[in-house]
């Protein structure tokens, strides 16, 4: 009887084993983390993962050839720039078929276009990078009209117009990104002239350069490179009117928020790294090839050195990574472009691949936007609870305590938000805290400290020249005994 | 006359203090390395003292080692480079004398330091300038003694004094770099050896 019973056992607990982990593992080609001021990352929940992709294929269409980049309009709309097959693919919000834009022969017909704009209204404007131009298209695909090269002694003799990336702005003014341009933005009014370049780069103070400037002969300096501001790689722009762009071959603040007057309000002025840190590997800089804002600010970009998608709060705070270099799904070939969806997909163009990968959140992203919009609008008190339940699923996401923590302090708990802020790491919050609390500490312990002064004053102006007169008398009735002692042994006279 | 006597007397009459360094049977030879001793365990308590706020460092990055190796080699290439210094340009002060005076020159540093640091803990970072001016007064203190050691122990005017500070402080480097430099040799020479032993081998 018993022998039976063993023989079925190893089976059925081999068989428990063996299903198990299978079917309660989310399979993700990456691992999510967070940073950590300890200078590490940390391990994380993934904030997006894998769902689909649209390739063409299906489509009547046909499928894609390298596309370059792709736009979410409002409605939901997807217009995939096929580039390799010169034209603009239209999908609705459930990946069927609209149209195709460009392909046409005509006037309108597009040759390697690389990024694309759609108006409110539906007005497509694409950056027709190979026939040097912008061209313009109804919400019907029909040709409307051109903006060509735009001309200005301001663009120097050498100037090579290769557009590639565009927005408009409300004033329908167009700022577009010229390839290996390192000027700033082109700034196109509505008639197609060139008002100015917009946000360029500095070339900031080098002590190097500086001392190669003084030191380098005429001859010597003209073989050396001319140093150049950075370039822009992609451009982005939000409800407010804020201009986003990332930069190209810079190691700090390669992501920006340029306000209309072309000035940087994402950094401050401080240096800020985006990207993953690569002090643990060979140096590599991040290279941020697009960029792409959510309504509540949340800022994802994508690295073309990792093959990841960075995502940021408002306030420029890391949130989550995901994706990177390889085969499977998830992962891409040469990523080349990303947007935002209205449900929060992220639609990852895969030129590589010649395929669009969508990426859905995880329950545990929801929960982070949600918190952090709130965090960002100031509104600390709603979020708190929100963030505690961020730190239930995962508690290495640091960023939860540092809001807890400014909750508790407008809520004036101090000493609370003092605890909180000591698991963040953060100092500078903690001493504000930790000011209010001494603060309200000798408030409260008034009668303490007032006792506490006024018996040191008593202290100091009778105690002590009491103890000092006592201690002379005492010292000067030893001497007088001393000396008709002697001097005591090993004493100084 | 025991240690702490010492102390007491160097940080109220420094003057007469130097000046009995000169006197015979003053110097102990157990004084120099118990206060340099204590100045390193002054650091480290500072250390662990440290309000939150103030911390600069995580815990992770220090180490008591190295804290060590930055107190007592500038301490002791101050030794060195001051008495080969002064001994050159007709300085009276022996080895010793400059040994225990420089030792004796921490001691503000020994006693101060750990109750100024204790004031971070009830300091906001917006009030640290208290806390900075404060540590630089005791700085400040322990750098005066050593002026005052150079001059008397030495008998030096004011002038020459400086002088031959400035010249100690360039001293110092000369021996830093000539440590560095030998020490670059003899790692380039025992890489040599060594490969030398291993082409040997590997042919042999």
């Amino acid at each position: 009887m018993r022998r039976r019973y063993r023989f079925w056992l190893v089976p059925a607990v081999l068989a428990l084993m063996l299903s198990s982990p299978s079917g309660a593992a989310a399979v993700t080609p990456y691992e999510g983390y967070a940073w950590a001021v300890n200078g590490q990352d940390v391990h994380s929940v993934n904030g997006y993962v894998y769902s689909r992709s649209i390739d063409g294929a299906y489509l009547p269409s046909g499928p894609f050839k390298s596309p370059e980049s792709v736009f979410i309009a409002g409605s939901g709309d997807i217009y995939v720039v096929d580039t390799g097959n010169n034209r603009i693919v239209q999908l609705d919000a459930e990946h069927r078929f609209v149209r195709t834009i460009g392909d046409a022969e005509g006037a309108g017909q597009l040759n390697g276009p690389k990024g694309v704009f759609v108006k409110e209204d539906g007005t497509l404007y694409v950056a027709d990078t190979k026939n040097r131009r912008i061209a313009v298209f109804d919400r019907e695909g029909r040709f409307v009209r051109e903006y060509p090269a735009p001309e200005s002694p301001l663009l120097g003799r050498g100037f090579n117009y290769s557009p590639s990336r565009l927005v408009l702005d409300k004033r329908d003014y167009l700022y577009v990104v010229s390839d290996g341009n390192t000027q700033g933005l082109l700034q196109i009014d509505p008639g197609g002239a060139f008002k100015g370049f917009y946000g360029a780069n500095h070339v900031g103070f080098s002590w190097r350069r500086l001392l190669i400037r003084l030191l380098a002969t005429e001859e010597q300096r003209s073989r050396l490179a001319t140093v150049r501001p950075a370039e822009f790689s992609d451009v982005d722009i939000d409800a407010e009117g804020f201009i986003y762009t990332t930069t190209l071959g810079e190691p700090y603040n390669q992501l920006k928020r340029l306000s209309p007057v072309g000035v940087d309000t994402l950094n401050g002025g401080a240096k800020r790294a985006y990207g993953d840190r690569f002090d643990v590997g060979p140096y590599a800089m991040a290279a941020f090839m697009a960029i792409s804002v959510g309504p509540d600010g949340i800022m994802s970009a994508l690295d073309l050195q990792t093959g990841k998608v960075f995502q940021y709060d408002k306030l420029g705070n890391f949130l989550f990574a995901f994706g990177g270099i390889g085969e499977q799904n998830g992962l891409f070939v040469t990523p080349a472009d990303l947007d935002q969806s209205p449900r929060g997909e992220l639609y990852v163009v895969d030129k590589g691949r010649h395929r669009v990968d969508v990426f859905r959140t995880t329950p545990f992203a929801d929960l982070v936007h949600e918190a952090s919009r709130l965090y960002v609008d100031g509104r600390y008190r709603e979020a708190e609870a929100l963030w505690h339940e961020v730190l239930r699923q995962n508690a290495n996401y640091e960023m939860a305590y540092v809001a807890i923590g400014k909750a508790l302090y407008n809520a004036e708990r101090y000493e609370e938000a003092m605890a909180y802020f000591k698991l963040a790491r953060a100092r500078g919050d903690y001493s504000l805290a930790f000011k209010e609390y001494r603060k309200a500490y000798i408030r409260e312990h008034f009668d303490v400290f007032f006792a506490a002064v006024v018996a040191g004053f008593l202290l100091l102006r009778f105690g002590v020249p009491r103890l000092w007169r006592r201690i002379r008398k005492g010292v000067s009735r030893r001497q007088a005994a001393g000396i008709a002692i002697g001097p005591e042994k090993g004493e100084a006279p | 006359m025991s240690t702490l006597r010492m102390m007491g007397q160097v940080l109220t009459h420094p003057i007469d203090f130097f000046q009995e360094l000169r006197d015979p049977g003053r110097i102990r030879w157990y004084r120099a390395p118990l206060l340099v001793l204590l100045a390193f365990a002054a650091k480290m308590a500072s250390i662990m003292v440290t309000g939150f706020a103030f911390q600069t460092r995580e815990a992770y990055e220090i180490s008591s080692l190295f804290e060590l190796v930055w107190i007592v080699v500038p301490w002791a290439t101050w030794c060195v480079a001051n008495w080969g210094v002064s001994s050159i340009l007709d300085g009276e002060g022996r080895f010793g004398e400059v040994v225990h005076g420089s030792a004796f020159a921490l001691v503000p540093y020994i006693l101060f330091a750990v109750p100024v640091t204790l004031l971070t803990n009830w300091l906001s970072l917006d009030e640290s300038g208290l806390y900075e001016f404060l540590m630089t007064l005791v700085l400040g203190w322990c750098a005066w003694l050593l002026l005052l050691m150079v001059r008397i122990v030495h008998d030096f005017e004011t002038g020459k004094m400086l002088f031959i500070v400035l010249l100690t402080l360039i001293g110092m480097g000369v021996i830093w770099f000539i440590f560095i430099l030998l020490f670059g040799f003899m790692s380039q020479f025992v890489y040599f050896v060594l490969d030398l032993i291993k082409e040997i081998r590997l042919r042999g």
